[in-house]
């Protein structure tokens, strides 16, 4: 039974996104599509839910493809998470879509998407894990590009780019992996690496590492990222900011987990990438004037946060708890987040039809559930106690103090205030966003904002935020507590003290931080006077326009004449030879009759000679052609060749 | 009585297509059932004779006791055998359809069923000589096929198209009479030169030039550039050539030369096999990055062969068991899924009347089969599961990575970034297909709608089948594995 539900998570919305595929067309606004993609979606968390409850941990192969499927600790936290999130923006779909176009194709891919999402999770080997990971990359560009804006389609060429490149790089490193294990499976391979030799080890864990930062968006594979999010449909952006990335984070965990468990450079690699993208993604959300470019930026950061937990996870190693168990939580709590986050957007955009914060100031007034759904997300998202955003930041947290103090290095002091000052960005980034929507005057709508499905959206996804985060030991601890097996961490060794004043210490710090951002920069340089918000970044302060682009133009230039020059080469020593060796004669043809055709012609003087002289002119004409030709003269060097073997096999017998 | 069985399939179509060139027909219909016979009986009778005739032997013309022309039916005969008689069949039901708007049908038919035969009987060769035969009347049948529509760009091309053949056939026959001179020229697997005790590099000198020679048909730079002219014949004469019939020749003439005439034990880590697999890594990563600079569509896929048949040559140039196996697993891959896009290519031709890609804009919603068909196929090109193109690559790559040396290594580094460039090639088709930029007036109705029956199922039945292939690989491994490692 456990087997079917497994196979059923994956297969359910395959074949469910067929049957919408092949649903006659239906003219109600994809009601019935938003209908059965609720439904489907249910009955997926339904059954992932009975496979995670009796779900043993042992490993399901089936024949097509040799595709494996297992249920550990964080395949089964992640499988749920995946599925919940898929429901839930299901849920808010039908309300979004009303009035768009293409909604078949929208909901094929979305259903399909599900079933490849959580193949990617489950999966028991490395070779599953890469199939639907490139299935799932490909079936979410469709998403972006759903609008079929031009900036849809130009985020879209650089998703794809990114994904196909990354997906390859990808391949080989599990090429190398294999050639140096010689196995695949996940639960094997903790055991095959520690024996392999360390160098061949991390070549092939960078290759892999490619195609999974990309994914997960970070620094210097993050351009896709800021450009994609924004432009897909808002239920779409809350899967790919939710749980694409987290994807990316669960390949980045698998390598530091099971790979190199406990390689100290590759800590250290993992923690400056992530310090990185986390103070980056941060400040692009600070400067930016659009609803869901800001949430885009901040997954961007909130991605690196989490890289910098798992970078822990790798430099604490015995004394790894804190990070691994943080680290997890983490991750469920910027997926859980970004999908209610994402779901006010798509509330807002439906009803306005606009994302720039000019443009929906004071939505947000006089909607108190609103107003207390988004507080919700944002306070988990800033670390307000309370909120599981809170336990997985100061779990986080402790655990670069309790390195910082371990090893001595400035540079994790460092990442340490960087940790603190990225928070305090965001919870700037967050008030400037709640004032705008719910303070700020502006344009006010009516006191209803969606649908009772779109509600029951919101409240579902943004529950789940303070209720986890009010339970820290009877729920949170015991739910990062299972996935200790996959991300290589240990249990706690003492209970956690969330709300002394020690833990305390970092949320106020960053908040205090977090005000003065927001009231010196955010309200004097990046606002007018009468509260307009401007948008200072500089344009051209892009890695894309102004390095890959570049780059990658000319590398194909270089490689444009080298192709040219290779394709011709045969061709001009063909011409060269026919310039020299062979060269047609210069004398000028010399259209004359032959003296028998002639001596005809003047004796009869009738048109039947003179045609037939023609006729025979053109014959020899055409012998000369033929003779002055290249096949000609290819055909005699083959004769030429033949007589040379012919005099080499006689002189040597 | 099984030696007859291996003729027939041979001689058949050969003699029967081209004497119903001289039959008087009243109407197309009555010509395409006679052909549609013809090619039926060869289709049975090949599977029958790859059934039945395990291991059986047939000589039908012997010069001396070293020299005769031979055929055999061994494992790698079935492979390349059973591949055109699937094929042959598909081309033909869509030729039906295809060729009422193009002229000089006689002509088609009778070469189009006798390069059927020409083509069993590289397969069945048993030794070098019965193959070189062969190998210059595929040549000869396929010239009139090339130069079809008898424009002076099209007779430009079979020109073209004969001397590279002509002088590769050249190059083949060095290779072929140092083979008979030491007494090497039946094909056994494993080959006879293990104990050649003669100079080495006389010895790869002949190998690398017979490679190159057997190479030109499969389209190996600097000898690629025929195929990319032969664009301009019908599309059912370019899927085929590109599909089966010439170009996969060359590359099965490659893998006899290797594997079962010289064998890999002599050649493995020598310069010659170095410099086969540099010419192999250099066609690849080449093929793909002309294909993208290729605004014609037929012309783009034919620089993606120029690079897919590089990456046989590169798994048959790893000279490991496991190479061949991944040489012929992209063999017959890359044979489903090109006939397959050029047949989309093709109805694209005739039903929507568009030759360059940036035409196809928006053409998806007119043609969704087509697309749908092509999609597939750029999926399963460029690599992507479940296609059965990434079941091809991953043997490569095990192959290639599981040998081990630098060069190996290096080559699937190439088939990589070659299979980036394919992404973007392919990709670029399917999104202006199916994406099209904002206020792009799409085609009317009757200007681009989709094929009929006859071409649109054969696309549909192959596109299937990549998926298939890709889903339950074992199958074909296990057939590829039988059939050849033994």
């Amino acid at each position: 039974m456990t087997t079917i539900a497994l196979l059923l998570v994956v297969l359910l919305p395959i074949l469910s996104a067929i049957v919408i595929a092949v649903l006659p067309d239906h003219h109600d606004n994809g009601r019935r599509m938003g209908a059965l993609s609720i439904v489907f979606t249910l009955l997926t968390l339904l059954a992932m839910v009975y496979a995670a409850a009796t779900g043993d941990g042992s490993t399901v192969t089936i024949p097509v493809m040799r595709l494996s499927f297992w249920t550990g600790g964080f395949q089964k936290l992640y499988g749920l998470v995946v599925c919940f999130m898929w429901f839930v923006s299901a849920l808010l779909s039908p309300q979004y879509f009303h009035g768009h176009h293409q909604l078949k194709r929208y909901y094929f891919f979305f259903l399909i998407c599900l079933g490849f999402t959580a193949g990617v999770f489950l999966s028991a080997d490395l070779y599953t894990t890469f199939l639907f990971f490139e299935l799932m990359s490909l079936s979410s560009y469709v998403w972006v590009v759903q609008e079929e804006t031009p900036d849809a389609m130009d985020a879209g060429k650089t998703y794809l780019t990114i994904a196909v490149l990354g997906g390859l790089v990808t391949l080989m490193g599990l090429f190398l992996l294999y050639h140096i294990t010689g196995t695949l499976v996940i639960a094997e391979l903790h055991e095959a690496c520690a024996a392999a030799e360390p160098g061949r080890l991390w070549a092939a864990a960078v290759c892999i590492l490619f195609g999974f930062a990309a994914k997960a968006g970070l620094f210097s594979l993050h351009i896709w990222l800021p450009k994609a999010h924004p432009v897909a449909p808002a239920p779409a952006s809350a899967l790919l900011s939710g749980v694409l990335t987290k994807a990316g984070i669960f390949g980045v965990l698998l390598l530091t987990g099971q790979v190199l468990t406990g390689d100290h450079t590759w800590g250290m690699l993992l923690l400056v990438l992530g310090a990185i993208t986390m103070v980056l993604g941060a400040v692009l959300a600070v400067f930016s004037t659009n609803l869901k470019y800001i949430l885009a930026c901040s997954s961007l950061s909130q991605i690196g946060f989490i890289t910098v937990g798992v970078s822990m996870i790798c430099l604490l190693g015995e004394h790894n708890a804190l990070a691994a168990n943080g680290t997890v939580l983490y991750m469920m709590n910027h997926s859980l987040v970004k999908l209610t986050l994402f779901l006010f957007a798509g509330v807002v955009y439906y009803n306005t039809h606009a994302l720039d914060l000019n443009e929906i100031k004071g939505f947000g007034r006089g909607k108190p559930l609103l107003h207390v759904l988004f507080l919700c997300g944002a306070c988990s998202l800033a670390g307000i106690p309370g909120f599981l955003g809170y336990l997985s930041k100061t779990l986080v947290h402790e655990s670069l103090v309790e390195y910082a103090h371990m090893s001595g290095m400035t540079l994790i002091t460092v990442v340490e205030w960087l940790f603190l000052f990225s928070g305090g960005l965001t919870a700037a980034y967050l008030t400037k966003i709640y004032v705008a929507i719910f303070w700020q005057r502006g344009r006010e709508t009516g006191k209803k904002w969606g649908t009772p499905l779109s509600v029951l959206a919101l409240c579902l996804a943004a529950v789940t935020l303070p209720l986890l985060g009010l339970t820290p030991h009877a729920l949170a601890e015991k739910i990062s507590g299972t996935t200790l097996d996959f991300t290589g961490g240990h249990a706690f060794d003492h209970p956690i003290h969330y709300f002394s004043w020690t833990n305390l210490k970092g949320v106020v710090i960053s908040l205090a931080i977090g005000m003065i951002v927001y009231f010196l920069l955010i309200r004097t340089v990046l606002m007018t006077k009468d509260g307009r918000y401007l948008n200072r970044w500089p344009k051209w302060l892009n890695m894309e326009e102004y390095l890959y682009k570049p780059f990658f133009r000319g590398l194909f230039a270089v490689l444009d004449v080298v192709c040219r020059a290779v394709c011709d080469v045969l061709d001009v020593m063909v011409l060269l030879i026919r310039r020299t060796l062979l060269r047609d004669s210069r004398e000028k043809p010399v259209r004359s009759y032959s003296p028998l055709v002639q001596a005809i012609a003047r004796q009869n003087g009738d048109k039947a000679a003179q045609s037939a002289a023609d006729r025979l002119d053109t014959d020899l004409d055409v012998l000369n052609r033929m003779t002055g030709s290249l096949s000609f003269g290819l055909l005699m060097t083959c004769l030429g060749l033949c007589v040379v073997l012919t005099v080499v096999i006689v002189s040597i017998f | 009585m099984n030696g007859l069985l291996l003729c027939l399939p041979v001689f058949l179509p050969i003699v029967a297509g081209l004497a119903a060139y001289f039959l008087p027909f009243r109407t197309d219909r009555a010509r395409h059932t006679l052909y549609a016979v013809i090619i039926g009986l060869t289709t049975v009778l090949a599977w029958a004779a790859i059934l039945q005739c395990d291991g059986s032997a047939f000589t039908f013309l012997r010069f001396t006791d070293t020299l005769h022309f031979t055929l055999r039916m061994d494992g790698a005969a079935k492979l390349f055998a059973g591949l055109s008689a699937s094929l042959w069949p598909f081309t033909m039901v869509y030729a039906w359809d295809y060729m009422k708007h193009e002229g000089h049908k006689p002509m088609f038919w009778a070469f189009f069923t006798a390069s059927f035969g020409v083509t069993l009987g590289i397969a069945f060769a048993a030794n070098m000589m019965t193959m070189y035969l062969f190998y210059e009347l595929l040549t000869l049948a396929t010239i009139p096929l090339v130069m079809h529509a008898m424009t002076k760009q099209a007779i430009h091309a079979g020109v073209k198209y004969a001397a590279y053949s002509i002088a590769g056939a050249a190059l083949a026959f060095i290779g072929m009479v140092f083979l008979i001179v030491n007494d090497a020229q039946e094909f056994v697997p494993g080959g006879h030169l293990a104990n050649y005790s003669g100079s080495m590099t006389l010895l790869l000198a002949v190998f690398v030039l017979a490679f190159v020679g057997c190479g030109v048909k499969a389209a190996i730079w600097p000898m690629h550039s025929w195929l990319i002219s032969a664009a301009v014949a019908p599309t059912p004469v370019t899927a085929l050539l590109h599909a089966v019939a010439v170009v996969k020749a060359g590359a099965f003439a490659c893998i006899r030369l290797v594997y079962y005439s010289f064998g890999t034990e002599i050649l493995h880590e020598t310069w010659g096999q170095y410099t086969v697999m540099a010419l192999a890594m250099i066609t690849l990563v080449f093929g793909s990055a002309m294909a993208l600079k290729q605004r014609h569509f037929k012309r783009r896929l034919a620089y993606s062969t120029v690079s897919n048949l590089s990456y046989i040559l590169f798994a048959a140039a790893i000279m490991t068991a496991e190479g061949l196996l991944a040489a012929f697993l992209h063999l017959i891959v890359h044979s489903v899924v090109k006939i397959m896009a050029f047949f989309c290519a093709g109805s694209v031709l005739h039903y929507a009347h568009r030759e360059y890609v940036s035409e196809l804009e928006g053409l998806g919603r007119r043609m969704p089969l087509t697309f749908a068909c092509f999609t597939a196929g750029a999926c399963a090109l460029t690599g992507i599961p479940p296609f059965n193109g990434f079941v091809s690559k991953w043997y490569i790559g095990l192959a290639a990575v599981g040998e081990g040396s630098v060069a190996s290594c290096l080559g699937f580094a190439a088939i990589l970034i070659s299979a980036l460039l394919t992404a973007i090639y392919m990709f670029q088709v399917v999104i202006k297909a199916w994406f099209p930029t904002e206020g792009i007036r799409l085609p009317s109705e009757q200007d681009a709608h989709e094929a009929g029956g006859f071409m649109t199922v054969p696309m549909l039945i192959l596109a299937a089948l990549c998926l298939l292939m890709g889903l339950f690989p074992d199958v074909l491994l296990h057939a590829i594995r039988e059939a050849v490692i033994l």
